[in-house]
Parts: structure tokens; C-alpha cells; sequence
């Protein structure tokens, strides 16, 4: 009992001075900090790992190239597990830390949403790499906001584009069924005004078929398909 | 030595009524509403409010809830998410569609379509108990589930699903920054913990808590099972409603279905089972408990890896946390399985004779 006492007593008192200390000086060296909101659990980790592995490792590279511009980028992880709340507690832990976030990448389409909220009180940029909310490309309105690399509104209508080459031309697609098999999430739900507008400007038949969330039960949405019988089925998911 | 009543007679019904009748009681419970109210946001950081006290509160109101329902009236339900949903998107509906309309006023009105569904899913309760119960009351978390992802007119024909609530201000004040938050959810907390807590002392909380510990014995002394049942019901949901309102508007801003998933439910089941059944210091422990746990166990395991020379990814952390919860609420239900509050009055209990020992 006592030594198990000793040990408790030490081990609190580790931990208390070690968050102390954990506040040291980035002051000297020209830092930046990035916080990293990653999701490596929960149902899309497929996705969320390997993605994680390749941010970390990119911005290790940059580092050990020189920085940009000399400036070293320093960053923490946090895992979020694609839940909008644990990533908004995340922004809020991280947001603050070792002298202010230069930018934040929420990483999930219910995150950007939240955070996006916050970010003019907060003056933190939200940097949203091809995913995000596709109204924010219009920066007159969302001032905080940067999609880089388009948003879903461009990708999906990429995709029409591709069908219609195939098909040779965007008239050709008059008639055609295109079914779009979606995700039940704000995320997956993004490209469905582009496309509706699309399917009136051409006169092809959009059928949209949702996904219940997470997206691992998909049998229903499947046999709904087989019946409709569409000419393209355009899917989209996330690691499911 | 220090917490004995002696000495304090009371001389009226109305003394002898209240509810901390021991002088020490009332005075720690008053200088702890003062060090709520006006010493944590003068000592607290932006991050300990948005992310700790402010979701702990809300938490802690959706517990009150539940443990209504779950701890005085016994009837298990893992619908709870399902209720803050509701409370959320009615809440919502009202703030959004009529113009004008107080936060308040727009919260309350959340809490009764709470109350309306609560009472709807809860008339299976009529005719099954327990586990039973518990499965009917599942089907109100996943029918809510639907009925927000389907139903456009509840998300205002949002087109990503996903809505979004800002300038919100009560008697003209805005409450934006971190400490107008929390003076309003514990404003709200305090409020709804006194009048769930006067209910609980009375004859409909006798009835409820008649109705646990034996509903045919109650039945052939007169309490009618149906009124009884369904109040529980309507009460609950109207709290938990309105915490999911709260919850909705002030953490989050902007949510989507999932936020009020499931495991919302799971969560504030075992908030109420850990932090003890029918009482209602047993929400907030078990609210703070669970609200706190995951967070300090994110910032301590890689500590205390680091000591052992070890580097724990952030999954590897979130992982642990997960089977350290696991760990510590089987441990918590063999030790302890009436709960951290039976502590909290054992501890009272011994204070009672403290420094002698018998």
C-alpha cells in the first residue's frame, strides 16, 4: 500500500511539472505552428492513417529542407475521429498553443463547418484542400476561408465532364440515368446542387441514393441500383 | 467535529423543508456558487471554458435528464440522444423561422418538442420494462436519426444537411465570448437542478421512485402507472431537450445529425449509471467524470509514455482511451455500483464523526 502511495505521489507530481515544462520556449527559433487535426480511428481510418502519415511527413520534409523561407513549421496531432465535437475540442486545445495556429485544416466536412464559424473571432485562417464547404470560394463572404485545389462542387463537376466525354458531348448526355450513390453526411451531400443544376441544364436523370453513415452497411443502397439500372453510377465516399 | 447539526433546530415546516437543512451544507453550497459565478472566469483560460466547463455544463443538465428518467423512475432508455436532437432542431426551428425570436423562449419551446416525442416514445414503457424498454426507447435514437437527415424541412432545405446558428443574445446581451457562455448554461443548470430537484422531493418524485421499486405494488396503493410513467417521460425530455438545445446553439454553433448520434445516448446512460442512480448530485459527477476524462487522458498518456522512452501515436492514445473507460466503468460497477454519489454520501457520512473514529 505505502509504496504504491510513493508511486501514485510521484507520478502526479511528474505529470503536473511536466505540463509545466511542456511550455518552453519556441520563442527563439522562427517558428510556425500548424495544429494537425487528423482522424487515424473511428469508421474512416482507411483513409484517415495513411493521410495523416503523408501531412506529417511532408511537413517533416520541409523542415529538414530548410523550412520555408528559413521559418521551421512546428505542429501537434490530434485525434479527432471524425467527430465534429472532439475536432472542435481540438481546434480550441490547439489554437492557442506555442505562439497561435498560422492556419487550421479541419479535415472533415462537419468540422469545417463548426470551425468555420469560429475562425473570424479567432483570426485563424481555415485552409480546406479540395473538400470543405463549397459555398467558401466565394471570399467576399467567407473571409476566413481558403479552399485550395477546388472544392467538391469542382470535383463532381469534373466527373459529369468525364461522362460526357465520354459520351461525346454534353448533349449526348439528354436521357441518360446517372446515379449518384452518396454518403448520408454533410460531406456527402456537398455535390448535390451542382449536380441537380447540371441534370436541368442537359436533361439527364439524376437518381440520388444515400448511404446511411459511417457507409459500411451498403447492401440496401446496392439492390436500389441494381433496379434502377442507371447508365453511370457515380460513388461518393470515403474509405467505405 | 465540523459537520454535525448540532445545535440546529428548526422551528417551522418550511426550516425543517429545505433542502440542505444543515447550516455547513448551505454555506459550502453558498460559497460554491460563488466560486462558480465569479471566481472561475476570472481564473480559468479560454480553453478550460470552450472545451471542459461549458460542454461539462451542458453535459451535466442532459444527465439530470436522464437520471430522471433512468435513476428515480426506472425506466432504461437509449433514446437520450434522440431527445437532445430534438431539442435542438426544434429549438432551431423556431429561432430560425420567426423572426425575432428570443434565444430563451426559442430553447423552451426546444425542450416541449422534446417533451412531445419523449412522450410518444415513451408510451411503450406502458407495456414493457427494462431491456425491453431500453429497445423500444433505441428506436427513437435511430427514427431521430432519420427524421433529420430525411426530412428537409427540419434542417430549413439546407442543402448539405448541416445547420448553422449565430448572434445569439439574451436580454440584449451578446453571448459570444467564452464567459457570456458559461454564465448562461449555468445560469440554466441552476435553474433546472433546483426545480428537478423540488420535484424529486416531492409527491410525483415519491410516485416515480414508487414506480421503480415496485410498479404493481404501486399501482394497488393508487398511483396510476400511465401518469406516472409519462411524466417522468415529458419531464426528462423537456431537460434533456433542453440541454441538447444548449448544446447545439452555444458548443457547437453548427451541427449536422450526427452530432446527436448514438453514442450520445451511450454516453449519458453511463454518466448516470457511474455517476449513481437517483440522485441528483449523481449527474453532475458522472457528467464530469465522462466529459473529463477522454481530455485528461489525452494530455497525461503521452506523457507517461514518454517516460517509459515509449512515443504513443495519437490513435494509440485514443485507443487507450477507450479501454481505460471500459476498464475504469466495470471497476466502478463492482466496487461501487450505486455509484460515485453513494461515495459522496459515505464520505458525508464519515465527515459526520470526523476526527473520532468509532
Amino acid at each position: 500500500m505505502k509504496v504504491r502511495n510513493v508511486i501514485l505521489a510521484v507520478a502526479a507530481v511528474a505529470v503536473a511539472s511536466s505540463s509545466l515544462l511542456a511550455t518552453s520556449a519556441f520563442a527563439q527559433a522562427k517558428e510556425q505552428f500548424v495544429p494537425v487535426l487528423s482522424y487515424r480511428t473511428g469508421a474512416y481510418a482507411p483513409n484517415g492513417v495513411p493521410w495523416a502519415n503523408g501531412y506529417v511527413d511532408y511537413l517533416k520534409l520541409v523542415n529538414a529542407r530548410g523550412g520555408i523561407n528559413g521559418v521551421k513549421i512546428s505542429f501537434e496531432e490530434c485525434e479527432t475521429g471524425y467527430d465534429t465535437a472532439r475536432s472542435v475540442e481540438c481546434y480550441e486545445r490547439l489554437k492557442d498553443k506555442n505562439g497561435g495556429a498560422s492556419f487550421v485544416q479541419p479535415l472533415s466536412t462537419g468540422a469545417t463547418f463548426a470551425i468555420t464559424e469560429k475562425a473570424p473571432t479567432d483570426k485563424i485562417p481555415v485552409v480546406t484542400v479540395g473538400y470543405g464547404r463549397s459555398e467558401s470560394a466565394d471570399g467576399s463572404i467567407f473571409k476566413w476561408n481558403f479552399p485550395i485545389a477546388g472544392t467538391y462542387w469542382v470535383a463532381a463537376d469534373t466527373i459529369l465532364q468525364a461522362i460526357s466525354k465520354k459520351e461525346g458531348g454534353w448533349d449526348k448526355l439528354k436521357g441518360k440515368k446517372i446515379a449518384l450513390v452518396y454518403h448520408d453526411s454533410p460531406f456527402g451531400k456537398e455535390p448535390i446542387p451542382l449536380m441537380q443544376e447540371r441534370s436541368k441544364m442537359h436533361g439527364f436523370d439524376l437518381q440520388l441514393l444515400p448511404v446511411t453513415a459511417p457507409g459500411v452497411e451498403q447492401k440496401a443502397t446496392w439492390l436500389q441500383v441494381r433496379q434502377a439500372k442507371p447508365d453511370y453510377v457515380v460513388l461518393w465516399g470515403w474509405a467505405s | 467535529m465540523i459537520y454535525r447539526e448540532n445545535g440546529q433546530f428548526k422551528t417551522t415546516y418550511r426550516a425543517d423543508q429545505q433542502i440542505f437543512p444543515i447550516l455547513q451544507d448551505r454555506v459550502v453550497i453558498g460559497l460554491f456558487l460563488v466560486f462558480a459565478f465569479a471566481a472561475v472566469p476570472l481564473l480559468a483560460s479560454d480553453y478550460l471554458f470552450r472545451a471542459i466547463l461549458i460542454p461539462f455544463l451542458i453535459i451535466s443538465l442532459a444527465a439530470l435528464g436522464v437520471n430522471i428518467l433512468v435513476g428515480y423512475c426506472g425506466q432504461i432508455s437509449l433514446g437520450s440522444g434522440a431527445f437532445m436532437a430534438v431539442g435542438a432542431y426544434g429549438a432551431y426551428n423556431f429561432f430560425v423561422r420567426i423572426p425575432g425570436m428570443p434565444l430563451i423562449p426559442a430553447l423552451i419551446l426546444g425542450g416541449l418538442c422534446a417533451t412531445v416525442f419523449g412522450i410518444f416514445f415513451g408510451l411503450p414503457s406502458l407495456r414493457v420494462k427494462g431491456l425491453y424498454l431500453a429497445v423500444a426507447t433505441l428506436a427513437a435514437q435511430f427514427f431521430a436519426d432519420w427524421m433529420f437527415l430525411r426530412i428537409k424541412w427540419f434542417t430549413n432545405d439546407s442543402p448539405s444537411g448541416s445547420v448553422s446558428v449565430s448572434n445569439l443574445q439574451v436580454f440584449g446581451l451578446p453571448i459570444d465570448s467564452a464567459h457570456s457562455k458559461y454564465w448562461l448554461c449555468l445560469s440554466i443548470l441552476l435553474v433546472a437542478s433546483l426545480l428537478a430537484k423540488n420535484l424529486v422531493r416531492g409527491a410525483i418524485g415519491r410516485e416515480w421512485m414508487a414506480i421503480r421499486d415496485m410498479d404493481v405494488a404501486a399501482a394497488v396503493i393508487g398511483i396510476r402507472p400511465m401518469y406516472a410513467k409519462l411524466s417522468a417521460f415529458a419531464v426528462s425530455s423537456f431537460i434533456i431537450g433542453l440541454s441538447g438545445g444548449l448544446w447545439a446553439f452555444v458548443y457547437l454553433g453548427a451541427w449536422e445529425p450526427a452530432a446527436f448520434s448514438v453514442d450520445q445516448s451511450f454516453r449519458l446512460l453511463f454518466m448516470v449509471i457511474i455517476g449513481g442512480l437517483g440522485s441528483i448530485l449523481g449527474g453532475f459527477l458522472g457528467a464530469a467524470f465522462i466529459t473529463i476524462l477522454p481530455i485528461a487522458l489525452s494530455q497525461i498518456l503521452p506523457v507517461a509514455a514518454g517516460w517509459f522512452g515509449l512515443n504513443i501515436s495519437t490513435a494509440g492514445v485514443s485507443h487507450a482511451e477507450l479501454m481505460i473507460f471500459g476498464g475504469l466503468i466495470v471497476w466502478f460497477l463492482i466496487v461501487e455500483p450505486h455509484g460515485l454519489a453513494r461515495l459522496w454520501s459515505i464520505g458525508k457520512q464519515k465527515l459526520r464523526l470526523w476526527p473520532f473514529p468509532h
